[in-house]
């Protein structure tokens, strides 16, 4: 699958600049245009796309096999193997009964901080987008070029300054610890300005406030709407990236119950088995299986306005 | 680049702090003077801690201790050390022998000389005092020691008249007889995400990693016993004598596989293995760990101990409740409640506690808490823990999996080890002198 198994045979000219170089007339000896390289061609794209496909399901498949197995299954057989005996149905029993339910707990939390987080955040970034694109206010561009610094900062590097914060203003292991922190985008700001500009026509606008809408409402009623692709990308984005954030709820929270999900799984797996818990490992191989399942249905959800979002602005 | 990150830190800080305000809700409690009352917090990764915290709770009525779980591993310990930064600590915390001094160097944990300094003096063997007194205080209270041990699968030891070693020379004779009897089969693992079982068996060997003096540091990782061991544990593994795996599903699947059957371990690996192998049972049986001379000798591999962070508000009751769940005989009870804990208590005393609580039928029978003890009394003293561990391990542990293919060296990687740690060390200002 590497460069060095090009099979053309025009590739040592092709291959050796040098010896063309001082005769300027690439366009004769070109028959038809110069054939792809191997990596390029039909066979090649799908030969990648097909292990870049292996490469994202065979985790996946790792755990659908592990969490239909039995412990003594879980280390006794293959990893892409079934076991002696399906054991789905008493492993989510036992994921759902454990430790008093909290498994269903950290599930809620995180569909509270992730879902209701990336909701308000994308309503957040999608309304100062709109602003710093259609309204004019002093300090605008000095203003969003300290939003797109916001960008550059990656997120894990602001959980300790937020938690010394939290600290201090007596929120550490609470839900608005975690949550707060979820609501502010950079880049769906960003996102949400050039999504203004490519859906939402000056024109549209200013017939608006002619009809005598103000400004409040012209944004909810006209510009909201047509910015509706812009929300849901940057919805998804955003629901994503707290679903799978780690680092600050890891530092701001204690108490089990506040817990997300992807936390709980790392308590139980981090000590499953230097604290002999096996049982515990099994949940985490279950409970990380079941907590795809939102993100998986969220995405089919929204796919269409997923898939016209990311082309926004690619024809214009 | 620097100031620009600033801004845009200070800009968002500012915003979350706003917000944060506007989100109010203090949770401050009122400091409370330091008597015995009052609310404990209790952060813990050890199993059976939710257990102690209630039957705490039932047998002292003044104080309430409140537990909450925390994951285990490095994560653990960069959470704890941010809560203690940031003034949110709990009034108890688990920590593991070779994080201890980290901790008190820094500061971060409270001098206990004067409140639990006489218990620690009074109740536990001098080596395993000395991994929680440093600089002449008492940092922790030791809960349980974990002596090390060697499990075997008798079945297969008796099908293929394999002797137990007590020598790591017939140790190694052991391993050959194992693969030539069964190709898949092997006699012993190299954890390749774990130095801990490395560094134990240094320790066996008279090896000392580290010296604390007065206000100075003494680092010896590649001394001669250990170069020693990491020169043998390195052989082995280069001849595919004995595998390399992670201690976590590939060690277990290799178990039980019957791909691995024999391995040096600890006394709470009893427990473990129990738990992740039951089908297993009746197979295994326990044996002293081999020496190099064949008299007892041992080190620790694992163990935890529980310190006051700094800024705990009740320090007092924390103390208390430390107290009880180290070394009474009830707190031990409830640790392992449960009945499959294998855990081996620091204070000898309370062996006849924790044995009595563990079912032996697994092993067949055998007395395993025996074994511990023998262990435990050969551990040889003068072990202490360097004050920068986690990088002294991350230093071997990102070697350990090139070791199998000869891409690595295992005597030179405490070698370098020992350099990038004495680097670290003095980056952090400490006076350290290493030969």
């Amino acid at each position: 699958m590497t460069q060095s198994s090009t099979i053309d045979p025009e590739a040592p000219a092709a291959a050796s600049p040098p010896a063309s170089a001082p005769a300027p007339r690439p366009a004769k000896c070109r028959r038809s245009p110069k054939p792809p390289s191997v990596l390029l061609s039909k066979a090649g794209v799908t030969a990648l796309l097909g292990l870049a496909t292996l490469y994202t399901l065979l985790p996946l498949t790792w755990l659908l096999l592990s969490s239909t197995k039995s412990r003594e299954d879980l280390f006794g057989t293959n990893g892409f193997a079934l076991g002696d005996e399906i054991h789905l149905a008493e492993n989510l029993d036992q994921l759902f009964a454990a430790d008093g339910g909290v498994y269903l707990r950290w599930v809620i939390n995180t569909v509270e901080y992730a879902g209701i987080g990336a909701l308000l955040a994308s309503l957040f970034s999608v309304a100062a987008g709109y602003a710093f694109d259609k309204l004019a206010f002093p300090g605008k561009e000095r203003l969003f070029s300290l939003v797109l610094l916001g960008v550059m900062v990656p997120g894990t590097a602001m959980a300790i300054p937020l938690y010394l914060l939290a600290a201090e203003a007596g929120v550490v292991n609470t839900f608005w610890s975690v949550f707060v922190p979820g609501l502010v985008f950079p880049f769906g700001v960003y996102l949400a300005r050039v999504f203004s500009a490519a859906y939402v026509p000056d024109e549209v606008l200013e017939a608006a406030r002619m009809d005598g809408a103000g400004e409040f409402k012209t944004f909810c009623r006209i510009a909201l709407p047509m910015m509706a692709p812009g929300f849901v990308t940057i919805f998804l984005f955003q629901f994503t990236q707290i679903w799978n954030s780690f680092f600050l709820p890891l530092v701001m929270l204690s108490d089990k119950e506040l817990y997300p999900v992807n936390l709980g799984l790392y308590v139980w797996y981090s000590s499953a088995l230097s604290q002999g818990h096996p049982e515990d490992y099994l949940l985490a191989v279950v409970g990380s299986l079941v907590s795809v399942v939102p993100l998986i249905v969220v995405f089919l959800m929204l796919q269409r306005f997923w898939k016209s979002g990311m082309t926004a602005g690619a024809v214009k | 680049m620097l100031r620009r990150t600033t801004v845009a830190l200070a800009g968002s800080v500012t915003v979350l702090a706003l917000l944060a305000t506007a989100c109010g809700g203090g949770t401050d409690q009122g400091a409370s003077p330091a008597g015995k009352t009052g609310d404990v917090t209790f952060w813990s990764f050890v199993k059976g801690s939710d257990e102690v915290a209630k039957a705490f709770n039932r047998s002292h009525p003044d104080i309430k201790v409140k537990f909450e779980t925390v994951p285990s591993g490095q994560e653990y310990y960069s959470k704890l050390t941010n809560a203690v930064k940031a003034g949110t600590a709990p009034d108890v915390a688990v920590v593991e022998y070779p994080n201890l001094p980290e901790f008190a160097s820094q500061g971060k944990i409270e001098d206990l000389s004067g409140s639990l300094g006489p218990l620690v003096k009074d109740r536990f063997p001098k080596a395993t005092r000395q991994l929680v007194d440093l600089g002449g205080k008492t940092w922790g209270v030791p809960r349980d020691a974990a002596p090390l041990m060697m499990m075997y699968r008798k079945d297969f030891f008796k099908q293929h008249k394999i002797g137990v070693p007590k020598t790591w020379n017939a140790y190694r004779t052991m391993t050959e007889k194992v693969k030539k009897a069964d190709p898949d089969a092997r006699g012993g693992v190299l954890y390749t995400d774990n130095p801990g079982l490395l560094t134990a068996l240094s320790w066996q060997a008279g090896g000392q990693w580290f010296k604390a003096g007065k206000d100075s540091w003494k680092a010896t990782v590649d001394d001669g016993p250990s170069k020693k061991v990491a020169g043998y544990w390195g052989d082995l593994a280069g001849k595919d004598l004995v595998r390399s795996l992670s201690t976590l599903d590939p060690f277990w699947t290799s178990v039980q596989k019957s791909e691995t059957v024999a391995y040096v371990c600890a006394s709470w690996c009893a427990g473990a293995h129990q738990a992740t192998v039951p089908d297993q049972k009746g197979k295994w049986a326990v044996a002293p760990v081999p020496t190099w001379d064949g008299k007892p000798a041992s080190g620790m591999y694992g163990g935890s101990s529980f310190v006051i962070p700094k800024g705990s508000d009740n320090s007092g009751a924390a103390a208390e409740f430390i107290k009880w769940i180290t070394t009474d005989p009830e707190g031990m009870k409830a640790w392992v409640k449960s009945g499959t804990s294998s855990m081996f208590p620091a204070d000898p005393k309370l062996v006849p506690v924790t044995k009595k609580a563990y079912g032996t039928e697994y092993f067949g029978g055998q007395d395993v808490y025996a074994v511990g003890a023998d262990s435990y009394k050969s551990i040889p003293s003068g072990w202490t823990w360097g004050p920068v561990m986690g990088t002294t391990n991350t230093a071997i542990v990102d070697e350990l999996p090139k070791v199998a293919e000869g891409k690595a060296d295992l005597p030179e990687v405490l070698s370098d080890a020992e350099r990038t740690t004495v680097e670290h060390m003095r980056q952090r200002g400490m006076k350290v002198t290493a030969p």
